[in-house]
């Protein structure tokens, strides 16, 4: 059009008006759908029921798809490090993320990324970045234990296979997280082409994730580094993320080992330098509860047994529970010790540590107390909160030692000696500190005084922490004091009772604890780490058995004796309480703890666990006589025991004397008919009632009743108040109001509970109420061992996950230690009750659809499944409609089939992968197959098909002699009464053997047989599954070559490398088909049959036409010229006047034409006559009607 | 690669090492059995109830030596099925069904065992018994559901047998935890005396002293008589009487008794018998807990191959049955339980100290089921 173009007028937003005020409104109340519901409720009523209930159920069928199986939650309090994989082909940029990723979080700066690094990466959140070299073995690998995928593209060159392969791997071992990372971007140079690509790789991208699926951008590189802006958003998003559990994390425990100790004696590493290792493997325990001498499985090295577990203190843990927005310095730890970067690194008998520059002041306080606390936990076993001690340690650091009355007041709660293990660093030797606890505090008080001088002599360099330390440890004093006094004296007092009854229980009971213990610590010290476990257990027997030694109530010498030991020990303890002191923080929830363990009596626990000295002991039993006798002495009890009758039955008490009024009494309240406890009481029950619904008026009366219950508490109140003056009865009355206020708590809980049942429960789904009773099991298992210490929580549960653990395994052979590359992750997998075992597998497989090949039966494939990778020969079969399973030599192209395996007993639904090899890197897709195992099996079921064929060599009617089809007559035998078969279809039966030829039998048939047939047996071969298990051990091979490993090779592999061509038998040649002409002989009909047959069925048999007789053949007529002139003529003639005919038909034709046109247009005028007439005549008739009307109409008057 | 073995010693407790070898697949060797004995090696019941375990498995290999002294169990799948025994009438069939009852829910197809012998004996303890105390505890852990029961078609009693039990059980893919924490009181009483080849009569004997001793507590208590005639009557004469108690929360504390066998000590009056079986019943309930004392250390398995949480449950004294089992528990599982005592308070009546047992399971999950 023309060039200027009219501008539009542009909106005029109103500022004022009715207008302005109507959308004022609307902003403030917001849109609401009740509001257009209610103004327009039309719009909104049923239309249609049918339409209704559909979108109804429509709406229900979205939500319940969104629902998934609620399980029990079992994260950890405090959960291990998020195991942030980073993936991608070579040359794309993942160690440049990691170490910008780092540096975002940590402001360091790691040049050289090899092995996990752990950060810490805010208040509640910890971070292994680990990054996933470009070979497959670290990729299945990784796969299993990653909650997050990095995955790195490289935007300029597009997709890779290994893009694909990872992403594929990922979908067969649970799905972690996945968040794409598009990188080399700066590399296009048109801005169009650049949104072109992002859009075409998000899209395919979200096809294989999921739609939505997070994609990031790094833009470029800014001096060797991606953009800060563009990693801080990274790593914000990495910091927010959720995870979904994924089934085989969270059900097996697994270690991403950070670091790792070569333990062998090394006399032993020089006499042989092959020789199986011992190694101690550390790292962040996930997934789930680790038992201690569990199996478990190392990818890429084999299965193991954990000769020793325990737990370490964290070394990168997370900040306290300050309320802040961000990590200051110290907090933002990074520990990456294969990377030879952060925290502590000990071996057998020193301590190196690396620090960054600016850590180097405060990490120097830190380091003693902290080593020496590890050392002694290494070595000890003692009891103790890790958490704890690490988050103490920092704070009384090389402080004003020990308080020794918290300790006294500590040990005042336990009533009794209490060891403290303690790590001497002199020595370097582990020692057992005995604390004495007098039942009198003045005792306390001076021993207390004594060492706080000592303390005061000693810990000189500290003093400047001193100031706001000792407010601190004032606090916490006065605290533990008043709660010893508080409470301490009842509890006593209904323990000694307790102890009284249960002097006679405890008969085993040792006579001294002291001197035991010493003893077992020997032994256990000389046992070394293989004991190690049972020395921990010694640990807490020991406990135990000093609780006993007080229960005999001997205590006041002994305790004097103790005390002397304990002034001659002096000396040393003025180096241990600096040890110790990291203690006194737990003191309140230790000694709550503590409290409850006493108060039920653990010896049972022991009675049914043992101790480490009762089996010794029992080992000792027998002993050798000049070394060739041995001395059988009569069997004592535990003899006795082992051969002893095999029966459940526990034969009752004999000193229960069920006559006895008293006995009879004693358990009244077991049944109904007893007494209630006050809660359940029905009395109690009706008051409350009564209580709830009894204040109602009257109407009719006018009279208020009043329930009871408020008088009856303020005459208790009343009563309260006078028992207040009371001095003596002080006791008491705290515990009347703590039982009143009790009671007024159990009375709210209870009507807000009868509240809810009432009006929150009514549409409560069963989904619903499994999530209720989810969520209460999480609960509880948060709840049941929370405080208890570390050690013996460790014993209930196993190690759980979140503790950095270290695990001792011997034998592991040389080449892992010898041939160790940090850049391949260690991964420690545990197994599972009877995971360890070796067995035949079903599995359903599926031949991947970009794997161009089908795979061939017996092919030795590399699967990866569970933890596991390992070679094996599958056989395929698929399954009949009869439920037999029939050998497949092939896999099918498109369609899954079943595969056996003999491998490792995995759980069934567990999914997993195959490929053909994992050496090298190959332009094709690598996975061959998917599959997920379906039975676990000792036995097989595959069959192959096998024709047994014979041939007839005499035939009667039906009968026939059948041979060439077995060998023996003991064979014809197994097979009697087979069916058999003509390859024409005649079916037969198997009947006997005969005895000559062997292997010869008489069979029957439907029909007669002809001596050309091939007669055959189908029958069903069982199969038996190569019992090939050959884990991959690509751990083991030497460094530079550890994607190289290469098993079993195929058939085909073999002929190609070896060159080999088999000649194909001449049978399965093809050759041209020649093919004779078949001569069929005629049909014969007998005579008798032709007769007997009707007409239409009987053979039209037409004889050959013979020669007619002379006599009957016609004589041809010869004319005469004259005749023949005559005949001429009369054709002539004819034929003129045939033409003429013909002229004069045609002439008529026309001029009827002509008629017949003439007529047809008077027919037509004569129409129209007859219509202008007809007009004309109606126009006059109805000219006369209405004239005929008009005046009838003035005839009669209007009236109306 | 085959998983370590373990090694025990003595005959004692073999059902346990057994039943806990077949659940956690791990190779057991059991040394010196009745080394010392003038009849060395395993006796008759022994060897009939490992040919059983057999029947019931698939793949396990059981070495004996040529004494019998030592014996090596590889375990298989186990495999359920339809199975007939006959079982030694040395021990009653209480004895193979209580290593059934462990094993059941675990099979690849529902379990239905024929077991043939004796059904009650002394020693162990009786069908009924297992019947009405077993089957509520496997409930609560959610093994339920149709076909799970035990059936008892023929009687025999003690030296002659000629009983007939058959035990259907379904099969699940995991065991839920639990929490039995609280008894409740109970509610009433229920029993059943039993007679075989003696007169109608004595089971009314029984049930009236029985009942004289029990009434004292509670007015509720039913005692069904239960004579069993002709083919259904075993080869033994005998009878016997069991009682179950029934708390408010549905726990079930029983007691038994039964008639000496036949010729073997001497003979007991149907009275007596009543009068002693109530009281093995108030003793049962003075020991109290959640589940009964024969049946503790099926509810610790079951508690044990839970999912990955805490269960709980409230026992009476362990009974040393129980101990050993426990000590099995972590030989083959690396379970330990914290036990804690409960001491009744002062002034309350409701029988001896109770024990807590709570643990958190391994999470055992049915690898022998066929996944579809």
């Amino acid at each position: 059009m023309d060039g200027k173009v009219k501008k539009q007028k542009q909106h005029q937003q109103k500022h004022s008006g009715p207008k302005a005020e109507k959308k004022k409104l609307k902003k403030q109340n917001g849109s609401t759908e009740e509001d257009e519901r209610k103004r327009n409720p039309k719009a909104f009523a049923v239309q249609s029921a049918v339409r209704m209930a559909k979108t109804f159920h429509r709406a229900q069928d979205i939500k319940t798809k969104k629902h998934h199986v609620p399980v029990v939650d079992r994260t950890p309090l405090e959960p291990p490090p998020i195991v942030i994989v980073v993936v991608g082909p070579p040359k794309v940029g993942k160690s440049t993320l990691i170490r910008c990723l780092i540096k975002n979080f940590t402001r360091q700066k790691l040049t050289d990324i090899c092995g996990p690094v752990t950060i810490v990466s805010g208040k509640k959140r910890r971070l292994t970045f680990m990054e996933c070299n470009n070979d497959i073995n670290s990729m299945i690998d990784l796969a299993k234990v990653a909650d997050l995928v990095l995955m790195l593209i490289d935007a300029s060159f597009g997709f890779e296979m290994e893009t694909f392969e990872f992403l594929n791997i990922c979908q067969v071992h649970g799905f972690p997280r996945i968040m794409g990372v598009l990188t080399h971007l700066d590399a296009f140079k048109n801005n169009k082409t650049l949104r072109k690509t992002k859009k075409n790789l998000k899209h395919r991208f979200w096809t294989e994730v999921y739609q939505g699926a997070k994609l990031f951008y790094l833009s470029g590189m800014v001096y060797g580094e991606y953009q800060n802006q563009e990693v801080k958003n990274l790593g914000r998003f990495i910091s927010v993320m959720k995870f979904r559990p994924l089934v085989w994390q969270t059900s097996h425990p697994y270690i991403l080992a950070d670091r790792i100790e070569d333990l062998t004696d090394p006399e032993r590493l020089r006499t042989d330098p092959k020789c199986d290792r011992t190694v101690s493997l550390y790292g962040y325990l996930r997934g789930t509860h680790l038992k201690n001498k569990g199996q478990v499985h190392i990818p890429g090295v084999g299965d193991f047994q954990m000769s020793d577990a325990n737990f370490l203190p964290d070394p990168c843990p997370l900040p306290g529970t300050q309320k802040k927005r961000a990590l200051n310095e110290k907090e933002r730890l990074l520990y990456a010790p294969m990377a030879g970067v952060g925290g502590v690194v000990y071996d057998k008998d020193a301590v190196y540590i690396d620090l960054p520059a600016n850590h180097v002041k405060q990490l120097q306080e830190e380091v003693r107390p902290t080593t020496e606390l590890v050392q002694s936990l290494i070595e000890t076993h003692v009891t103790l909160d890790a958490k704890m001690a690490a988050s103490k340690v920092s704070l009384f650091s090389g402080s004003a030692g020990l308080d020794p009355t918290d300790i006294s007041e500590q040990s005042g709660v336990q009533e009794g000696l209490r060891e403290i293990h303690v790590w001497d660093a002199h020595t370097q030797t582990q020692r057992r500190k005995v604390v004495f606890t007098g039942l009198e505090e003045e005792e306390d008080d001076v021993s207390g005084s004594s060492s706080d001088e000592d303390d005061d002599g000693s810990d000189q360099e500290n003093q400047e922490e001193e100031d706001d330390l000792s407010t601190f440890l004032k606090e916490v004093r006065d605290k533990s004091e008043k709660a010893t006094k508080g409470s301490t004296p009842p509890v006593k007092k209904r323990k000694l009772e307790e102890m009284k009854g249960e002097e006679e229980v405890i008969a085993e009971a040792p006579a001294f604890a002291d001197s035991e213990d010493e003893l077992e610590r020997g032994e256990a010290d000389s046992e070394g780490e293989g004991e190690a476990e049972r020395a921990g257990d010694s640990g807490h027997c020991s406990k135990e058995s000093e609780e006993d030694s007080d229960d005999e109530e001997d205590g006041d010498e002994d305790d004097e004796s103790m005390e002397e030991e304990i002034g001659a020990d002096d000396s040393d303890e003025e180096e241990e309480q600096g040890t110790f002191k990291w203690k006194e923080g737990l003191q309140q929830k230790a000694s709550a703890a503590f409290l409850r363990h006493q108060e039920a009596a653990p010896n049972l626990r022991k009675l049914v666990y043992g101790s480490v000295v009762e089996a010794e002991d029992s080992e000792e039993e027998e002993e050798e006589l000049g070394g060739l006798f041995r001395v059988n002495r009569p069997q004592k009890s535990k003899k006795v025991q082992a051969d002893a009758l095999d029966c459940s039955h526990f034969n009752p008490d004999i000193s229960h004397n069920w006559e006895l009024e008293e006995m009879l009494n004693s358990i009244r309240d077991c049944f109904v008919t007893g007494q209630w406890e006050e809660g359940q009481d029905a009395a109690t029950l009706l008051k409350e009632d009564e209580e709830l619904y009894g204040d109602f008026e009257d109407l009719e009366t006018g009279k208020v009743h009043k329930g009871t219950t408020g008088e009856q508490d303020q005459a208790e109140k009343s009563e309260s108040d006078e028992d207040e003056t009371d001095d003596e009865d002080q006791q008491v009355k705290m515990d009347d109001e703590e039982v009143q206020k009790n009671k007024r708590l159990e009375k709210k809980r209870r009507l807000k509970e009868r509240f809810d049942t009432e009006y929150d429960d009514g549409d409560a789904t069963y989904f619903d109420d499994l999530k209720e009773e989810m969520q209460k099991q999480a609960e509880l298992n948060r709840a049941e061992f929370e405080d208890m210490d570390d050690e013996s929580r460790v014993q209930y549960e196993g190690f759980r996950p979140g503790m950095y653990v270290r695990l001792e395994i011997s034998s592991l052979p040389c080449e892992f230690v010898t041939n160790f590359d940090p850049h391949y992750p260690v991964i420690i997998g545990g197994l599972g009750t009877s995971e360890g075992n070796v067995g035949y597998l079903q599995m359903r497989l599926k031949k991947h659809r970009w794997y161009e090949r089908i795979l061939k039966t017996r092919d030795p494939l590399i699967l990866s499944l569970g933890w596991r990778r390992f070679q094996t020969i599958p056989l395929y079969h698929i399954e009949d409609h009869n439920g037999r399973h029939r050998l497949l030599k092939y896999t099918p192209q498109h369609m899954h089939c079943g595969a056996s395996i003999w491998g490792p007993i995995t759980p069934q639904g567990t999914g997993f992968l195959a490929v053909q090899s994992v050496s090298g890197v190959k332009a094709n897709f690598r996975i061959a197959a998917t599959g997920v195992v379906l039975d676990l099996d000792k036995s097989v079921t595959i069959v192959k098909k096998l024709k047994l064929i014979g041939y007839p060599y005499k035939i009667f009617q039906n009968t026939c002699f059948i041979k060439g089809m077995f060998n023996t007559v003991l064979e014809v035998a197994k097979f009697e009464g087979a069916s058999i078969r003509t390859v024409s279809g005649v079916r037969g039966q198997i009947k006997k053997a005969l005895s000559t030829p062997p292997g010869a039998f008489r069979a029957t048939f439907e029909d007669r047989l002809l001596m050309s047939d091939i007669v055959f047996l189908r029958s069903w071969y069982p199969v038996s599954i190569p019992q090939l298990y050959n884990p991959v051990t690509s751990l083991l091979l030497p460094v530079g070559q550890k994607d190289s490993w290469s098993g079993m090779r195929t058939v085909g592999q073999l002929k190609h490398d070896l060159g080999v061509r088999n000649k194909p038998s001449i049978d399965s040649l093809y050759k041209p088909i020649t093919r004779a002409p078949r001569h069929f002989n005629p049909l014969h009909i007998p005579k008798e049959l032709q007769k007997a047959l009707p007409f239409k069925s009987k053979p039209k048999l037409l004889q050959p036409k013979g020669k007619v007789p002379r006599d009957l053949k016609r004589a041809s007529v010869i004319r005469e010229p004259h005749e023949r002139k005559v005949a001429e003529l009369l054709r002539a003639l004819s034929t003129v006047h045939h033409y003429k005919k013909k002229v004069a038909q045609r002439a008529h034709h026309a001029k009827h034409k002509e008629f017949l046109q003439q007529k047809e247009k008077d027919e037509e005028a004569k129409m129209k006559r007859m219509k202008d007439a007809r007009k004309k005549l109606y126009r006059i008739m109805g000219q006369k009607d209405q004239k005929k009307q008009r005046s009838s109409l003035k005839g009669t008057p209007q009236d109306d | 690669m085959a998983s370590h073995g373990l090694t025990y010693e003595g005959c004692n407790f073999l059902r346990q090492r057994l039943v806990l070898s077949a659940l956690s697949g791990k190779r057991v060797k059991i040394k010196n059995i009745r080394s010392k004995d003038d009849e060395p090696g395993l006796r008759d019941f022994e060897a009939n109830f490992i040919r059983l375990l057999d029947k019931l498995t698939n793949g396990s290999t059981i070495e004996i030596n040529q004494t019998g002294t030592v014996l090596v169990y590889q375990p298989g799948l186990l495999y359920g099925g339809t199975v007939e025994h006959d079982c030694n009438p040395q021990r009653s069939i209480g004895y193979y069904l209580e290593a059934l009852l462990m094993l059941g829910p675990f099979m690849k197809s529902p379990l239905k065992a024929t077991l043939r012998g004796v059904t009650n004996d002394l020693t162990d303890p009786t069908v009924d018994l297992l019947k009405s105390t077993a089957l509520p505890v496997m409930k609560k852990f959610g093994i339920d559901g149709e076909g799970f029961d035990i059936k008892v078609v023929k009687r025999g009693m003690a030296p002659g047998g000629g009983g007939e039990v058959v035990f259907t059980c379904p099969v699940r893919k995991t065991v839920r935890p639990v929490q039995l924490t609280d008894p409740g009181k109970i509610k009433r009483i229920r029993g059943v005396a039993y007679s075989v080849r003696v007169s109608p009569q004595m089971g009314n004997r029984i049930v009236e002293s029985a009942r004289g001793i029990l009434n004292q507590f509670l007015p509720d208590i039913y005692i069904y008589t239960d004579h069993m005639k002709g083919a259904n009557s075993g080869k033994s004469p005998g009878f016997g009487l069991t009682l179950v108690a029934e708390t408010l929360n549905g726990y079930f504390l029983s007691a038994e008794m039964l008639s000496t066998p036949q010729g073997q000590g001497d003979p007991i009056l149907p009275e007596d018998l009543g009068r002693n079986c109530a009281k093995l019943l108030l003793e049962e309930i003075y020991r109290g807990g959640c589940v009964d004392s024969s049946n503790q250390s099926l509810a610790l398995l079951l508690m044990t191959l839970g999912q990955q949480d805490v269960s709980k449950v409230l026992l009476g004294p362990l009974s040393p049955y129980t101990i050993e089992f426990l000590r099995h528990i972590r030989d083959f599982f690396q379970i330990m339980f914290k036990i804690e005592v409960q001491k009744p308070l002062e002034d309350e009546r409701k029988g001896g100290d109770k024990v807590l047992m709570t643990c958190v399971g391994v999470g055992y999950s049915n690898i022998s089921k066929t996944l579809k």
